[in-house]
């Protein structure tokens, strides 16, 4: 069993490895750098102990098997983003020049640099082992966060976004980047991708175009990539799609991935989730069965001590029974009180 | 001989053969009957009134062959471009990029849609004979509109601009138009100034992109295409840079041509002219010099290339020989104005 909690100190040498073991080009805020993960840890660790503030506030987990304490993914909720360093986006236009008595009308796509994200909170930094995108895992460690936002809604911002990476071969060539973001920034991607990731990112913003942009003066492959998602996140944005996250026609500077949002009460996990308290445990041979055994993603309610599991949950009188495993890893007992949600939507009511 | 004087109706016929002749970059000379007679009548209107400011005033100007009637070149002012609305150019500017962190800085060529040179004179239409283009009668074509704007100060503005024909193949296709307005029109150029029916261009810049344009993202060609100009605008553009016009600036928003522009009391031909009072005597003493000369009207304005002789002893003003005296309708104690053909490049005044 695996469950996802606050990250420690001491899962800085587990999440170097993982990063090392292979997060690519793209995903940018977790640059392989010893340094500054210890600066996302640190900073995560003053967040969970309430001492930063909503500008600075990193919400960091990890994903660890219990039985091994191996640490197999990571993911993130930043409070906000934008209130340090400005937080640019393109938003995707249109601009119509129309004349009746010539008979023209013609609309040609635009980019408009944008700051309109400005204090959004973001889900961010989310990684999983290869060898762990097996069953829900992938559901688990991304939901996790939209419990965690659900029971601690008062730390997050009306709206919630997801910048999902964008198109780029495997060599890390984004068309997008190589048509646009190149001319301004004589440097590759993958470079400006690293320097994104150790927080200079509004640095090399302001080398980027301040100006709208025609995107017709893009190349044809860079214009086909706005707002699409690289076939590795896909899945990524399936998940969050099933929650409500929408693509509304902002796309990264660099690489022109979606940006998804959505307000936090309008998250379906977050509108239905409820607290319930645990009223009995159920032993391995007590497996509930029929309609009641949706798998249910379940949280304490307790923000020290923090962790969500996927467990077997079925409606007892007074409250919920749980599985016992799922209740030990989850560090519960009967009487607790856990706030709990179908992993999919379709489960919920 | 030669004399440039202001276009009339009777004209017609011949002008509009030359418009027909003339390159698709010259959009001041359109190549229809009843724009071409407007713009005969608008210059004989121009230069029967009085003026005080610049406005919608055009002057008009042809070079005829006295001996046979045979019109051989055009040319023409404007007194206020836009005048009643905008006019439209691109400028060239430079946005630097940069970043003292990551220690980077990039300047970007962007051109910016802008208004600038609304209000400045323009100097149009100008044609001249292939025949007669490799001797000296394009510098009367093109500069004896100098001197009509020095003697006339009044009816134009402080600053001059033109703008000259920018590089497109043989079917009128412009690199630049096919990067740019295309884009935004979805048809040719040709055809788009066709459809704007003779109406100002400012009614397709209306239409054309508000925002900058980051030359970095123009494909290959069009890059090359700006400011650069077509070859059939070689010699009037020459003649314009020995005047000391600034090429740099502004381009054409549609093809990319370099506008060039000036302060008038900075052009070579302005700086070196004289302004005299013809003396009866073309004595044979004192110093030739081979000059453009203007009578100092408006509607019977006439210029030539001839010669003035200066420094006559016991003579009162300028000397000229009795048939220039003649072409230019100018008699003893009139007042002309004239510059030399080759102007000094630096320094002192001639004379």
């Amino acid at each position: 069993m695996v469950i996802v909690r606050p990250i420690r100190q001491d899962d800085l040498a587990p999440l170097l490895a993982l990063v090392r073991g292979g997060v690519g080009v793209g995903l940018t805020t977790l640059p392989d750098n010893e340094a500054l993960l210890q600066a996302r840890i640190t900073a995560s660790l003053a967040t969970f102990a309430r001492k930063a503030v909503r500008a600075d506030e990193q919400w960091m987990f990890v994903m660890a098997d219990v039985a091994t304490g191996r640490v197999v993914g990571v993911c993130a909720i930043a409070g906000a983003v934008g209130l340090r360093e400005p937080w640019y986006s393109y938003r995707v236009g249109t601009v119509v020049n129309a004349s009746r008595e010539l008979g023209i009308f013609t609309q040609t796509p635009t980019l408009f640099l944008s700051n309109d994200h400005t204090g959004a909170s973001e889900l961010c930094s989310l990684f999983l082992h290869p060898e762990f995108r097996v069953g829900r895992n992938g559901a688990l460690l991304s939901k996790s966060r939209l419990l965690f936002m659900a029971q601690f809604r008062q730390h997050f911002a009306r709206k919630v976004i997801a910048e999902l990476r964008g198109v780029s071969d495997a060599d890390g060539r984004s068309p997008f980047w190589e048509s646009l973001g190149r001319h301004f920034f004589s440097m590759d991607f993958a470079e400006a991708d690293y320097l994104t990731g150790i927080g200079k990112k509004s640095f090399v913003a302001e080398l980027m175009p301040k100006h709208p942009l025609y995107s017709s003066f893009l190349s044809a492959e860079a214009q086909a990539v706005i707002g699409e998602t690289h076939e590795l996140t896909r899945p990524a944005r399936r998940l969050l799609e099933q929650e409500g996250f929408r693509y509304e026609g902002h796309v990264d500077i660099f690489d022109a991935g979606p940006a998804l949002e959505c307000n936090l009460d309008d998250i379906d996990a977050v509108k239905k989730s409820a607290v319930h308290r645990v009223v009995k445990l159920l032993t391995a041979g007590q497996a509930p069965a029929g309609a009641d055994s949706v798998p249910t993603l379940v949280c304490g309610t307790g923000i020290e001590h923090f962790a969500v599991g996927l467990a077997r949950v079925i409606s007892a009188a007074d409250g919920i029974a749980l599985d016992a495993e799922s209740a030990a890893a989850l560090g519960v007992s009967i009487g607790d009180e856990v706030r709990t949600v179908p992993l999919r939507p379709a489960d919920r009511h | 001989m030669y004399v440039l004087r202001t276009a009339q109706p009777a004209d017609l016929p011949q002008i509009e053969a030359i418009a027909a002749k003339s390159a698709i970059g010259i959009t001041s000379l359109p190549p229809d009957r009843d724009r071409l007679l407007e713009k005969i009548s608008n210059s004989r209107y121009s230069m029967s009134v009085d003026v005080d400011v610049p406005g919608e005033e055009t002057y008009f100007f042809v070079l005829e062959n006295v001996a046979t009637g045979e019109i051989v070149g055009t040319s023409g002012i404007a007194a206020s471009a836009g005048f009643h609305d905008r006019f439209y150019s691109y400028r060239n500017e430079i946005i630097v990029h940069a970043s003292q962190e990551l220690r980077v800085s990039n300047k970007i060529h962007a051109l910016h849609l802008c208004h600038d040179l609304t209000g400045y004179s323009l100097l149009t239409s100008f044609y001249i004979d292939p025949a007669l283009a490799d001797g000296d009668l394009p510098q009367l074509l093109s500069r004896a509109r100098l001197l009509f704007i020095a003697e006339h100060r009044q009816r134009f503005a402080e600053k001059l601009a033109a703008e000259n024909p920018g590089v497109c193949d043989v079917d009128g296709n412009s690199p630049f138009w096919n990067a740019v307005g295309r884009r935004f029109f979805g048809m040719d150029y040709p055809q788009a100034e066709q459809l704007s029916g003779g109406r100002s261009k400012t009614f397709i810049a209306e239409l054309m992109p508000q925002y900058p344009i980051y030359v970095p993202l123009l494909p290959d060609e069009a890059k090359l295409a700006i400011g650069q100009l077509h070859p059939d605008g070689e010699l009037p553009f020459s003649i314009l840079m020995d005047e000391g016009f600034e090429p740099d600036t502004y381009i054409d928003i549609f093809d990319g041509g370099p506008t060039v522009e000036a302060r008038v009391d900075t052009l070579r031909s302005v700086r070196y002219q004289h302004r005299s009072r013809v003396d009866g005597h073309f004595a044979s003493d004192g110093t030739e010099h081979v000059s453009i000369i203007a009578n100092t009207k408006a509607e019977h304005f006439r210029a030539l290339l001839g010669r003035v002789r200066v420094g006559v002893v016991g003579g009162a003003g300028i000397g000229l020989s009795p048939d220039v005296a003649e072409a230019l309708g100018v008699g003893d104690g009139d007042i002309i104005r004239s510059v030399d053909l080759v102007p000094p490049t630096t320094g002192e005044m001639a004379w």
